[in-house]
């Protein structure tokens, strides 16, 4: 079958311009099941690499080529010609992602259905939908990172039509620019990073790049630009910090949507790009310290302003935030096993949250947790997937969330202590802020009474799909830890020539490193495990912030919560504004704004009066001497041109007497001798 | 040999006159050297053995042709004539233009620089009497129409407004 | 004697015409100077006739019919020069100008 994984991409792709220009704009279409029938297939497919690799059955990586154009190129009087091939690459990670992107394609698709319905757009939200995922497919198969490049930006384009959705607000507008331009912002990185990569290697082939590095022919310098810029990108695409201010905002367009941005496509795009170009990483230490930190310091903040945050989509944003905050500082800290495994069950369990909030607002028409509550008996199933979904991303041991994440911890623990309590209390504040939203939601009594009332189950496609999502938030952790079948499936890359390998390890590091690269193409993971007290004190600490939240939320007061938040105003402030991030962005636009009136002011004032007007002055005198020169001398010569010849005219007229018959006959007699002694002497 | 003294003293003649035609102040001297020069020309008619041409030559020209100018000379001349120039500034020229033709001209001549006459000349008064009368009476018929014409035309002409 | 000298006299001749022609201030005087020219002509014609076809007397006839066309010009010539002095009172062609632009 995997000789077919072309077609996974293809599939949704074509599906979408179906969607998109077949039938009628009809917000009862049967279009939709087009794609729902696409992405089955895709996911069928998905599933039998997918098996196929778990079983031994496919020797992964798969890798095939086409050839798609060649450049002919002469450098320094040599002839190159560069071979541009397009193809697919199936490594481990490809797989096990493939699985993750159709699946929760799929039943956001499916539960679209229900949830779109009636819309004026329907059938191009799916169209968008269908794109969206073959993007993100094509990405991920992608054997060549031109065409990676090239799904990015589709990605990029994609969000913008997603969130701006309901363009006829001003809000998804607003949110619709807002991503876009932060993500290039990101992608010019990333952009520049992909000319170095050119540049060095002279391919875009994974493969060919990778051997580039692997023999250590890149230099560490370049490598950390390029890590840099790739890190720019992926910044931008999974809205790590400083570059996550879009990410909250994009909760704008349709709730499945978010579900789709948040799980399986784009924010997950960034994090694969790391892994995909991870050799880059494993060259330049500089580069990998730099993903961790960000990644570190992302999951934190957010986590921090989920805490006070009462709109329901707007919490799930920020712990999506959160959660690529700890994927990439698992990346960074070498846990290239634990951060795409975690990125696999927050695929899950974060489309399941999105979806069951998606259901909830569905059902209250408001995104507003205050105006909520108790909800847990009129939504008894929404509710159930909700509470495992909530326990899996706190890290409830059993649950999916709890492998992945310990297995970050584990690996951050080994790298940088430090790090590890950062994101332990981050853990914690995650553990926290997930059951104040569960708690909010579902819990104590109904606030807003006829928001209460009107509240009823949602119909089998919205639940369908929560209870396929939640199955899968609850399993897939311990399906894919046992017996190690992450590892097998996702090893971590190595090159064989380590930088710095021959210097001592780098000054930052802590003691933990050098050991970890000693055996670094073994099995580090392995002997990754946290040690046990600290695995215990972990979920202990965990539950109580889960008791914690259950304490303050449970209400049907809130007074404890109240009275921190109005003991600690300041912070509140702080975290309300996310940081201020926006706001510095903002004062930054601000600021440029003004250094640009200000440099308009210097172009108009003094550039454009002093060079240009006075340049224009210049050439005005200078005009003016040649027009005096042209007139005295040019026009001169001109008009003496002509004067002769008048002159000439006037002159010989006035030799020739008019009327002397005599001196017409002379010249008469000039000509005709002259003819007749020409014609007979010749 | 005596050939040569006749044509060298008749071209003589006739060259000398025809320039003091057009030179002379005087216009009646003009006119007697016209008539010198017409003569020599009836002469170089008769040295080439062309008969009836000379006794045309000299009928018509030196009696009628000549005489008639000089008396339109007399008719309009003035005495103060003869303190004016009788030729106008632009005879440098004209001088040019004549030596410049006269190469052409005597190129042609040098072509014939060998020919001699074949034989001897013969009368050819009756000839011409023949063609006149015989091929050539239509040419001869419209010459005297234009004598006429002329004759009338002159006598228009040169009538008074007074008696007109 | 050879042709070239009778065609040599004609040519001096005619351009002893020509020279008068373009010279001669008196009117009478170019008409006596285009006289000359008509004479070069005819003792052109006359010994082309002699040395070069002296079987027929075509050479002759022509010239008798220039002298016959001369005498007619000469007549009205100077029948209208007699008018035209009636006129203007001068005889001298650069006082001629009456079709002066």
């Amino acid at each position: 079958m995997i000789e077919h994984a072309y077609l996974i991409p293809l599939i949704p792709f074509f599906a979408s311009f179906i969607m998109l220009f077949g039938g009628k704009e009809d917000p009862h279409s049967n279009m939709p099941w087009v794609g729902i029938a696409a992405m089955g297939v895709c996911l069928a497919l998905s599933v039998s690499v997918f098996w196929g690799a778990v079983t031994g059955t496919v020797a992964l990586p798969y890798e095939h080529n086409w050839h798609w154009f060649s450049i002919a190129a002469s450098i320094a009087g040599r002839s190159f010609v560069y071979d541009m091939p397009v193809g697919v690459l199936i490594d481990g990670p490809a797989a096990v992602t493939l699985v993750a992107v159709t699946l929760v394609s799929l039943m956001v698709q499916v539960y679209s259905v229900a949830y779109m319905h009636g819309d004026v757009r329907f059938k191009r939200y799916f169209a968008f939908v269908s794109f969206f995922t073959a993007a993100m497919l094509g990405l991920v198969a992608s054997s060549n990172l031109l065409v990676t490049f090239a799904c990015w930006e589709l990605m990029g384009l994609c969000s913008y039509l997603l969130i701006g959705f309901w363009f006829e607000r001003e809000g998804p507008c607003e949110a619709q620019k807002k991503a876009f331009m932060t993500t290039k912002l990101g992608d010019s990185g990333l952009y520049l990073a992909l000319l170095l990569i050119f540049a060095k290697v002279g391919s875009f082939q994974l493969s060919q790049i990778y051997q580039f590095f692997d023999k250590g022919l890149m230099p560490a310098t370049i490598a950390t630009v390029i890590g840099i810029g790739i890190l720019a990108g992926a910044a931008g695409k999974s809205a790590q910090a400083p570059l996550f201010i879009w990410l909250p905002d994009a909760m704008e367009g349709p709730t499945p949507g978010s579900a789709l941005i948040h799980a399986a496509t784009m924010v997950a795009a960034g994090i694969l790009l790391v892994s995909k170009t991870y050799f880059v990483f494993l060259a330049s230490p500089t580069a990998m310290e730099s993903a961790a930190w960000m990644g570190l310091i992302t999951a934190f903040l957010a986590a921090s302003m989920a805490l006070v945050s009462y709109d329901i989509k707007r919490v799930l944003a920020f712990s999506t935030v959160s959660q690529l905050g700890f994927m990439m500082c698992a990346l960074g800290a070498g846990g290239f096993t634990s951060g795409l495994f975690h990125m696999t069950t927050h695929a899950f369990f974060k489309a399941l949250l999105f979806l069951g909030a998606g259901s909830v607002i569905h059902s209250v028409h408001t995104n507003d947790m205050r105006q909520m509550g108790g909800l847990s008996k009129k939504m008894p199933l929404t509710f159930l997937t909700m509470l495992i979904a909530v326990l899996a991303i706190a890290g409830v041991p059993g649950l999916s969330g709890y492998y992945s994440k310990d297995m970050i911890l584990a690996d951050v623990w080994n790298h940088d202590h430090l790090m590890f309590w950062i994101l332990l209390c981050t853990a914690l504040m995650t553990a926290f802020y997930m059951f104040r939203l569960f708690f909010l939601t579902f819990w104590g009594d109904d606030r807003d009474h006829e928001k209460f009332h009107h509240a009823h189950e949602s119909p089998a496609l919205i639940t369908g799909p929560l209870v396929v999502l939640a199955v899968l938030s609850a399993f897939a952790g311990a399906g894919l830890n046992h017996d190690g079948l992450v590892h097998k499936l996702i090893p971590k890359p190595t090159i064989s020539v380590m930088p710095g390998a021959a210097v001592a390890a780098p000054a930052h590091a802590s003691e933990a490193k050098p050991e970890a690269s000693a055996h670094q193409a073994s099995t580090e993971h392995h002997d990754g495990h946290l040690p046990a007290w600290l695995h215990m004190t972990a979920i202990v600490l965990v539950l109580g912030s889960i008791t914690l939240a259950f304490l303050m939320y449970r209400g049907p007061t809130y007074a404890a919560a109240d009275a921190i938040k109005a003991n600690l105003g300041p912070v509140f402030t702080l975290l309300d504004r996310r940081w201020y991030v926006d706001d510095f962005f903002y004062a930054l636009v601000t600021v440029s704004d003004k250094v640009a009136a200000l440099a308009f002011w210097i172009d108009a004032n003094v550039v454009d009066r002093v060079f240009v007007d006075g340049w224009g002055l210049l050439m005005r005198i200078f005009a003016q001497i040649s027009d005096a020169f042209d007139n005295l001398f040019v026009d001169s010569a001109v008009d003496g041109v002509g004067g002769l010849g008048n002159d000439l005219g006037v002159g010989l007229r006035s030799l020739v007497r008019e009327g002397q018959v005599q001196e017409y006959l002379m010249y008469a007699a000039i000509a005709f001798s002259l003819a007749a002694t020409l014609i007979l002497t010749r | 040999m005596i050939e040569h003294i006749v044509f060298y003293s008749l071209s003589t003649v006739v060259l000398v006159a025809a320039v003091c035609v057009v030179t002379m102040r005087n216009t009646v001297h003009s006119s007697l050297f016209l008539g010198l020069s017409l003569a020599g020309v009836a002469g170089l008619f008769a040295a080439l053995g062309a008969d009836f041409l000379f006794a045309a030559q000299v009928m018509v020209y030196v009696s009628g042709i000549a005489v008639l100018i000089m008396f339109s000379v007399m008719l309009l001349g003035r005495a103060s004539d003869l303190h004016l120039r009788q030729v106008n500034e632009q005879w440098m020229a004209a001088v040019l233009i004549c030596t410049v033709s006269s190469a052409g001209l005597l190129k042609i001549a040098r072509a014939y620089c060998g020919t001699l006459a074949p034989s001897a000349p013969t009368p050819d008064t009756r000839a011409i009497g023949r063609l006149f009368m015989g091929e050539w009476l239509l040419p001869f018929e419209l010459a005297s129409l234009v004598l006429t014409a002329a004759l009338l035309g002159a006598v228009f002409f040169s009538r008074s407004e007074a008696s007109r | 004697m050879t042709l070239a000298h009778y065609l040599t006299v004609a040519s001096l001749l005619f351009l002893i015409g020509v020279f008068g022609a373009l010279t001669r201030r008196n009117i009478i005087g170019i008409l006596m100077s285009i006289e000359l020219m008509f004479n070069a002509a005819n003792i052109n014609l006359a010994a082309f006739e002699r040395f070069l076809h002296p079987e027929g007397v075509a050479g002759a006839t022509l010239a008798l019919f220039i002298m016959t066309v001369a005498a007619a010009e000469v007549v009205v010539g100077l029948a209208l020069l007699l008018a035209i002095y009636r006129n203007t009172d001068t005889a001298y062609v650069e006082d001629y100008n009456l079709l002066k632009g």
